[in-house]
């Protein structure tokens, strides 16, 4: 398995042998086709992070997310979250399909 | 090791981003062309309305062409949410000219998404783009046509009536 991308909480690596990616999400690995992968993405951009921070819209600091037509579903923080967000656009540069690099430094 | 990113994926992921913003944009300018073509059947523009039917069919289709092009190079097309369409509308001139101004926001778009790929050396959807380029010189040009004959004719007398049959002119 090639490490594609670390961060904090989590870790993309590529299969050497099966078209697929495992997302480390640390209680369990995730292995996503790449249309899966850019499923992630769009949902990980969907993230509205200043409303997680609004106490009145997100009381418990929290985020759903949910992956691969409902069949895995997380609890985040959003200290998670933006963990989350980083090592997903991380991992596209680390593919060499985006130029958008974030220093992982939480 | 297979590259399997580039293999599934033939252009950058921000272009595919600017990209599905540009179907939104589509849709929205489709949307808003038949709520122009409803305001123009209320108040009597008929051939006008004929014009915005036809527009709305295209910017569908730009929105489509767009939708077919992140299908085939192997991305993730989302179907797009359109709110806020304005019905209203105080005369036939506000009509076109906010039909220009609509018109010229693609074209800026469309030119940003050509500036993002060039930097990021996507090729591929900047050659994708040409054509949408070419595309609003025309669109841009009908729509200040017409605003020009709108301001020419007048709105008084018989004016709006000339109007109308005068936009004839520019359905294909």
């Amino acid at each position: 398995m090639l490490l594609l991308e670390k961060s904090t909480y989590y870790s993309v690596h590529q299969s050497e042998t099966k078209r697929l990616f495992h997302v480390d999400f640390g209680q369990k690995v995730v292995k996503l086709n790449f249309c899966q992968m850019l499923a992630l993405r769009e949902k990980v951009n969907a993230i509205q992070l200043d409303l997680l921070f609004d106490s009145e819209v997100n009381k418990h600091g929290l985020h759903m997310l949910t992956l691969c037509n409902n069949e895995h579903l997380f609890v985040l923080s959003i200290e998670q979250v933006i963990d989350l967000v980083r090592l997903v656009h991380n991992s596209f540069a680390a593919m060499g399909l985006s130029q958008k690099y974030v220093p992982v430094s939480l | 090791m297979k590259d399997i990113a580039r293999q599934q994926l033939s252009i950058q992921v921000e272009s595919m981003d600017l990209l599905n913003n540009q179907i939104k944009m589509e849709a929205h300018a489709s949307a808003t062309y038949l709520a122009m073509a409803s305001w123009c059947e209320q108040n009597g523009f008929f051939t006008s309305a004929k014009f915005f039917f036809k527009q709305s069919e295209e910017e569908r289709e730009h929105m489509m062409k767009i939708f077919h092009f992140l299908v085939d190079v192997g991305g993730n097309p989302i179907s797009p949410e359109v709110t806020g369409i304005n019905h209203e509308f105080s005369s036939i001139l506000e009509v076109f000219e906010s039909a220009l101004e609509h018109e010229v926001k693609v074209t800026e778009s469309i030119k940003n998404i050509v500036k993002k790929a060039r930097q990021s050396l996507d090729i591929t959807t900047e050659r994708f783009l040409d054509w949408f380029i070419l595309e609003q010189v025309e669109e841009e040009n009908t729509v200040r046509d017409i605003v020009d004959m709108i301001e020419l004719t007048g709105m008084e007398g018989v004016g709006k009536q000339m109007i109308d049959d005068k936009v004839a002119d520019w359905i294909e």
